[in-house]
């Protein structure tokens, strides 16, 4: 066992109201820069849709993640080591501006200089990478609340495996149903952008396993970009250096939970160390489909067991940081109760970002005029529920129901429950066989719900303590480093070497 | 130490050379390498002028053997003064530009060819020279005679043999580049020769006939053949083929070199196609735009659905018409 730590994310989607305050936040402090324009480090998409850049999902053409080579190893779908000198003046394997999109801006200055006419003057979009007036046609988020059109929600490549009058209910009247998917780094254990770059620019800290890309080793090859899944490193077209969520590793260092997650609105980000095998990363993203969320769960250890503790201090994790593991709500979310899943871990990346399912209303029929419902339950019958379950299996289960359904159904246990608790129109016997049939006591869907619905500032954020000192001493003599830190880049990130 | 030696006098170089050994103290190898050396420095100039001369003379000038491109050098003393010789060995272009009567008519002689500067010469080499060629005149039979040139008529075979030489199908006795490298004919195959040096079909017309030519072979002289020709000359059967060859292609005009040229560009453009093909087969799965073309596609079904939408009063007018775009 080598126990290691990582900082990791749940996002809680029941409570996600899709404001995007994330990503202005984030595109506030990290990407409103010169090249940084197109890049959301932080995005927030209506699923069903086909996100950012578009249909990011479909593998078949983006050729992100890893896949098996039939010898039992992995490898980069994108690229290999052999196929690196081949592509040397073309990467096939790039998305195109147009399939994030041309950033724009609008041509404010025109208001007030516009010489006196007929009709009002008009602020016209111009790009924010020539300057030229351009014809918007598409965003980075232009489907937000399916944008009234069709066209992206029915090709959202989620909707692989579901039967046409699955599809049609989805985008029928009285049917339509979306849910917000806010996506970040997802700071993988088994980085396949790591693994891509022949510069050795990326890395993975080794304290808390946060995903960076440093700018004086990048040399532009973008296999970061092809190789990731998530499509979440991006290219600055004007340093000519990759880059990537940095889960804003300098509030981390100084306590402060990210900026994405401080300004989350509906409170949905939870942030918490995580204590896994590392010795165990190349077995479990080996397994087949079918086993690999639990599998992935299997790797997290539990931060009491003594055993685990022991484990920890011999590879250094020091008290504070097993004490933060300790009091993780991550922990609680993906270990304990089970209800928080990884996006498409059948990418094999192993994400340390994980979501809890949300729970949509129950189907809808309208003849002759009258609405009425498949379910007298409306918002609880899990089966019935207008979001198909394979939908989300293809989402957060590889493609398997069975650890989705599993969540969905706590999930509506604790909602029953805590009816009966506190409204009490619901027959108490039936909410606790929801409960058992959930796999859940009254005790943890008290606690699901505390740490959902009432949950504080410092109990969604469990930030460790970094002990930057301690970090740097594998890089550095750290009384040389205090001597030299603070004074910034001597010259910002640029093109060449 | 090698150029402190050379410059003094032999006795004086002897005597430092042995001072430096005592002073070192150690009789090495390498000691005894720059002993000898230091010795043997002022002697080795006089011995080597006949190679001298057949490294950089010869390939023009024979001593008795007759005219090559250069004039035949036997008793050259006797015609013009050493002084002048001695001038037009070390600067020959200069000579002739000053407008020298004499040099004029040299340079008419062989045809325009101005003798190139030879390497490392300079007024002690060209005293020894103009020695060597006074005593090799004296000579019944001297040792820089050149090649005879042969006057054998040219038959089929020899033609085919020049044209394997040319082409470089028939290695070069001496190893020298054949032809084709740098010149090109009229019936070259597709990709033509050489473009460095001109077109030879008509070379035979040129120098005016087979004694020119073969003289042309034997000591290539200009400053681009002769370097590579100098320690590779050719072979007097080499001459004699591709003489004949040139013979036979001097009756042909230069009629195909517009054909040559456009097979040679169609053949281009050809290959360059057939390489863009074969890239799009090996990047077969290369990525393509997503966003676009999933927009164009459905576009049309979009406005098929608006232009067929029912009447407000139509319960489910999305569900009458189911969208093809979800399939």
């Amino acid at each position: 066992m080598q126990v290691r730590s990582q900082v990791s994310m749940v996002f809680h989607l029941d409570k996600c109201i899709g404001c995007h305050t994330c990503s202005i936040a984030c595109k506030n402090v990290w990407t409103d820069r010169k090249g940084a324009e197109y890049m959301w480090w932080n995005n927030v998409e209506t699923k069903p849709g086909t996100g950012y850049p578009t249909r990011w999902e479909d593998q078949e053409k983006y050729q992100g993640g890893w896949q098996s080579n039939g010898n039992g190893k992995l490898d980069i779908k994108s690229t290999s080591k052999t196929r690196i000198v081949p592509n040397i003046f073309h990467n096939p394997h790039m998305p195109s501006l147009d399939d994030y999109y041309e950033p724009w801006t609008y041509d404010y200055q025109n208001l007030f200089t516009a010489r006196e006419g007929a009709d009002q003057p008009t602020a016209e979009p111009i790009s924010m990478i020539d300057g030229e007036k351009i014809d918007v046609q598409a965003g980075p988020n232009w489907d937000d609340d399916l944008g009234g059109s069709p066209i992206y929600a029915e090709n959202d490549p989620n909707l692989e495996g579901l039967t046409e009058q699955q599809r049609l209910q989805l985008s029928s009247v009285e049917r339509l149903v979306f849910f917000y998917l806010p996506r970040i780094c997802n700071h993988c254990l088994n980085p396949c952008c790591v693994a891509s770059c022949p510069s050795g620019a990326l890395y993975k800290r080794g304290e808390d396993g946060i995903v960076l890309i440093d700018q004086k080793k990048c040399r532009a090859w973008r296999s970061c970009v092809a190789a990731c899944p998530y499509k979440k490193t991006y290219f600055n077209w004007f340093t000519g250096k990759s880059e990537k969520c940095i889960l804003c590793f300098p509030r981390l260092e100084t306590g402060q939970a990210p900026a994405c997650f401080h300004s989350c609105v509906g409170r949905i980000r939870y942030l918490g160390v995580l204590l896994y095998d590392a010795e165990r990363i190349e077995e479990i993203a080996r397994l087949p489909d079918d086993e690999l969320v639990e599998g992935h769960r299997e790797m997290i250890l539990d931060p009491h067991d003594p055993e685990v503790i022991d484990a920890a201090k011999r590879s250094g994790i020091s008290d504070g940081v097993i004490e933060s593991a300790q009091n993780s709500p991550v922990y609680r979310f993906v270990k304990e109760w089970k209800i928080a899943l990884p996006p498409h871990i059948e990418y094999r990346t192993l994400p340390m970002l994980f979501y809890v399912p949300p729970m949509s209303p129950v189907q809808a029929t309208k003849p002759e005029d009258t609405i009425s419902h498949s379910s007298e339950n409306l918002f609880h019958d899990i089966d019935e529920s207008r979001v198909p379950m394979k939908f989300f299996a293809n989402l957060f289960g590889a493609g398997h129901e069975g650890v989705v359904r599993y969540a969905l159904a706590k999930q509506k246990a604790v909602r029953w429950h805590r009816r009966a608790e506190t409204v009490g129109d619901v027959d108490r016997e039936l909410a606790d066989r929801m409960l058992r049939e959930a796999n859940c006591t009254t005790e943890e869907a008290d606690e699901i719900y505390k740490l959902t619905a009432l949950c504080t500032f410092e109990e969604r954020f469990v930030i460790p303590p970094m002990h930057r000192e301690q970090a740097i001493e594998m890089m550095k003599e750290p009384h040389e480093h205090r001597e030299e830190t603070g004074f910034g880049f001597v010259g910002g990130p640029r093109r060449g070497m | 130490m090698f150029q402190q030696f050379q410059e003094l006098p032999d006795k004086e170089a002897m005597e430092r050379a042995s001072s430096f050994l005592f002073e070192s103290g150690a009789w090495t190898l390498r000691s005894m390498v720059v002993f000898s050396i230091a010795v043997s420095a002022n002697f080795t100039q006089a011995q080597d002028t006949p190679d001298y001369y057949r490294q950089n003379c010869l390939n023009c000038h024979t001593i008795g053997g007759g005219r090559l491109t250069g004039p035949d050098l036997k008793d050259v003393t006797q015609r013009r003064d050493a002084e002048w010789l001695i001038q037009f060995m070390q600067n020959p272009k200069v000579v002739i530009d000053s407008g020298d009567p004499y040099a004029a008519r040299l340079v008419e002689e062989s045809r325009g060819v101005v003798m190139p500067p030879s390497p490392g010469m300079d007024r002690y080499r060209a005293e020894q020279i103009l020695k060597l060629i006074e005593a090799e005149s004296k000579l019944e039979k001297s040792q820089f005679q050149g090649i005879r040139i042969s006057n054998k008529p040219f038959t089929e075979a020899d033609r085919q043999a020049g044209y394997a030489i040319f082409l470089g199908e028939q290695r070069l006795t001496n190893g020298g580049a054949a032809c084709i490298s740098c010149h090109d004919m009229h019936d070259m195959p597709a990709l033509g020769g050489g473009r460095l040096g001109p077109d030879l079909t008509l070379i035979y017309e040129r120098l005016k006939g087979r004694k020119a030519l073969s003289a042309w072979l034997m000591a290539p002289a200009t400053e681009t053949m002769q370097p590579i020709f100098k320690n590779h000359p050719l072979e007097v059967e080499e001459i004699h083929a591709l003489t004949a060859y040139f013979e036979s292609a001097a009756s042909h005009q230069e009629d195909n070199a517009t054909t040559a040229r456009i097979s040679f560009l169609l053949l281009g453009l050809a290959l360059a196609t057939g390489i863009l093909f074969l890239f799009d087969a090996i990047w077969k799965w290369r990525f393509t735009a997503v966003r676009a073309p999933l927009v164009e596609s459905s576009a049309s079904q979009t406005a098929f659905n608006v232009r067929t939408r029912a009447p407000l009063d139509n319960p489910s007018p999305l569900n009458s018409q189911p969208s093809e775009g979800v399939q």
